[in-house]
Parts: structure tokens; C-alpha cells; sequence
């Protein structure tokens, strides 16, 4: 009967020895690494419950901003011709119709086959809005409606003249057809509209400043 | 019994060490000066805090292609400091080889020299940032202070070996 005593046991190499503050160096890394990716699968939990609140469908009977932010019209107008007599762009308004009343009015973008608007108010002093020192009510420029079940909204764009304005063209919308944050509309030119395309933007409204400032821009 | 306190400050030293490479080192606050308040409108990713590891901030500057950069932190701040306390541990293990020993000490000795060169790369890093313009700011993190701490074990276990020596 054999037995493996302290000298008889294979000793390691010398330069063994020299790998422990290596594996220790390790070690502490990997121990570091493994406590804070916990935290941050926590943190990654949070930020997507986040991004899923400026997402997804609305939810009926929840009241939302919804906003023009680009309107695109074709070349000619209803007629074929020219804009503004074929000297200039349109001068470009919307408004928004819902249940039947006007809910909204935009500014008028002038000389614009693109036209485009925020949903945040120019008039605000920005640093007003860093220092979070008014409501989202007093700074976004959009219409309130309430999400219903197969209720519909109406957009009407405008070529803005002095004599009178003249149609670009109006679309009805679905409301179960739109989902918060951006909602892109393509039509197609006919004798009744111009439009090409529509960008709306939707958020629910109790957001607060920073979720609107990063949807509303 | 001395030789058994330099490897603790040898263990202590490296524990820190792999603590502070990858723990928060630095954080820097972007600023633009005067058209601050636009920036965090328009583009409000460009100020935002970041917060570095020193391997953060190795692979920053290998991201960045600043290739040499990278190759210096990581010479000085990951390869330098674990070679160093490597040599330490195996001149503890031949304290017993007198002729063994002080030839390994003469490597310590050399290798002793970037004993501070750790923290003079975190310093420089910070007058780097500091001198950005629009009072963009860095702030140190703990990780910097523990990576400072591991530096100042290994002195420690480096004047134990000095002694035996």
C-alpha cells in the first residue's frame, strides 16, 4: 500500500506561484463585473418600461397631444398648377377637426412644399423649459384629443393668400390606425388633394418634459 | 512573517487593482459654453454624462482609432501595475534563494519605477478634459481612488521586499 506524503506530491512549476496576483486581479474584476451587470439588467428594466410608454397603441379613453410635425404637398396644386401662381411655394397651415370642431390651428409656414412644426412652443424661453419650470400644457403646441373606439380626427391643410386661402386638401384619420409617437400618412394626388404626406406625431398627455421634448422634436 | 505581510499587501494591492480598472474612474460633464442650453435641446447626447472605467477608457480611445493612446493606458494602467505584482508574489515565493531574490529584485526595482506613472495617467487625462472648452468638467470616481490605493499597497509591499533585501 502506497501513500502520497507532502514530498512525494507533484509540486507545481516555480513560476506558478507568480499567477495568484494575476487570477487575484482577475478575481476582483469578475466579482465587480457580475454584481453590477445584475444592477443594470434592473436599470435596462426600467428604461424599456420607459420606451414602452412612448410606445404602442392608444388606449381608450386616455386624452393625447397629437401634432402635425411635417406635411409634405405636391408640386401643383388642385387644379395642376402652379402654387401662388407659380411665382412661390404655398404658404402651408393645418387644422385639426375633431368631433366635428376645429381643435387645432398651426402657424403658417411660408414658400414650403415641406413644411414642418414642433410640437413645443416657439414663445418659450428654452431655459424655462431646462429648468422645468413650467407645465408641458404651457409649452406644447398641439391639439388635446381623447382616444375613442373608432372615432375620427380630420386634417385640413391650407394654402394661406391674402385674398383668400385656398384647399390643398383634407384627410380623415382613423384613430385606431394611429399609435403613439410618429405615424406616417402617404395620399395620393387627385383633383381633391394635394397632400403627399403627413407625419403625425402622438403622446399621451402626463408625460412629462423630457418624454415630450424627445417626441415632440 | 514579513515575507507573509508583503504578500498580503501583494494580495490586497491586486484585488484593488482589478476593483479599480473596472470601476467608475472618471466622469466628465460636457458643457458648450453659452449655447449650453441650445445643445440639450438640439442634440442633448452630446452633453451627456459619461462616466469611465480605465478599461472604459481604453477601448474609448481604441474606438476612437487612438491606437497609441490605448496601447499607453493599457502599458501603464493594466500591464505594468499586474507584471509588477506578479514579480513581488514570486519574490516573496524565492525569500529563500538569497541569489535568486536579488536578481528578481533588481526586475522590481525597474519594474518600480512605473509605480506612479498609473496616477500621473489619470491625472493627465483630467488637465486633458479640464482644458476642453465650453467648462466641460471631469470628476474622479471611487475607481480612482481605489486604483490609487492598489498603487500605494504595492509601494508598501515593495519597501518589504526592499528590507529582506
Amino acid at each position: 500500500m502506497t501513500s502520497i506524503s507532502d514530498f512525494d506530491a507533484p509540486k507545481p512549476p516555480p513560476w506558478f506561484g507568480a499567477l495568484v496576483p494575476f487570477l487575484i486581479v482577475l478575481a476582483a474584476a469578475g466579482l465587480y463585473w457580475f454584481i453590477t451587470a445584475e444592477q443594470e439588467e434592473d436599470q435596462n428594466y426600467i428604461d424599456s418600461n420607459s420606451e414602452k410608454k412612448l410606445s404602442g397603441s392608444l388606449i381608450d379613453g386616455q386624452t393625447y397631444y397629437i401634432f402635425a410635425s411635417e406635411i409634405e404637398v405636391f408640386p401643383t396644386n388642385l387644379e395642376d398648377e402652379g402654387w401662388d401662381r407659380g411665382e412661390k411655394g404655398p404658404d402651408i397651415r393645418y387644422r385639426i377637426l375633431w368631433k366635428g370642431n376645429a381643435v387645432f390651428e398651426s402657424i403658417t409656414k411660408d414658400d414650403s412644399l415641406i413644411a414642418d412644426w414642433s410640437g413645443l412652443s416657439i414663445e418659450l424661453n428654452w431655459k424655462d423649459l431646462l429648468g422645468k419650470s413650467v407645465s408641458p400644457d404651457d409649452v406644447i403646441k398641439a391639439a388635446r384629443i381623447r382616444f375613442e373606439k373608432n372615432e375620427k380626427i380630420e386634417i385640413i391643410v391650407k394654402d394661406v393668400d391674402i385674398a383668400s386661402d385656398d384647399d390643398v386638401g383634407r384627410h380623415e384619420i382613423l384613430l385606431n390606425e394611429l399609435s403613439i409617437g410618429k405615424n406616417e400618412i402617404k395620399l395620393k394626388k387627385s383633383t381633391s388633394n394635394a397632400i403627399r404626406n403627413i407625419s403625425l406625431r402622438i403622446l399621451p398627455v402626463g408625460s412629462d418634459l423630457q418624454d415630450l421634448a424627445q417626441i415632440m422634436n | 512573517m514579513a515575507m507573509n505581510i508583503t504578500r498580503c499587501f501583494i494580495a490586497l494591492s491586486a484585488f484593488l487593482l482589478g476593483l479599480g480598472l473596472i470601476a467608475p474612474t472618471l466622469t466628465i460633464y460636457p458643457k458648450a459654453g453659452e449655447l449650453t442650453w441650445l445643445i440639450e435641446i438640439l442634440a442633448p447626447e452630446e452633453l451627456e454624462t459619461s462616466t469611465y472605467s480605465i478599461i472604459g477608457v481604453i477601448g474609448k480611445l481604441y474606438q476612437l482609432n487612438d491606437v497609441f493612446l490605448a496601447l499607453l493606458l493599457c502599458l501603464f494602467s493594466v500591464m505594468a501595475p499586474v507584471s509588477k505584482l506578479t514579480l513581488y508574489w514570486q519574490a516573496c515565493s524565492l525569500s529563500f534563494r538569497p541569489k535568486e531574490f536579488n536578481r528578481l529584485l533588481k526586475a522590481v526595482h525597474y519594474v518600480g519605477k512605473f509605480s506612479m506613472a498609473e496616477v500621473f495617467i489619470i491625472a493627465l487625462i483630467i488637465v486633458v478634459v479640464k482644458s476642453f472648452p465650453g467648462g466641460s468638467t471631469a470628476q474622479l470616481e471611487w475607481g480612482a481612488y481605489v486604483f490609487t490605493t492598489s498603487v500605494a499597497c504595492s509601494i508598501i509591499a515593495s519597501i518589504g521586499l526592499e528590507k529582506k533585501g
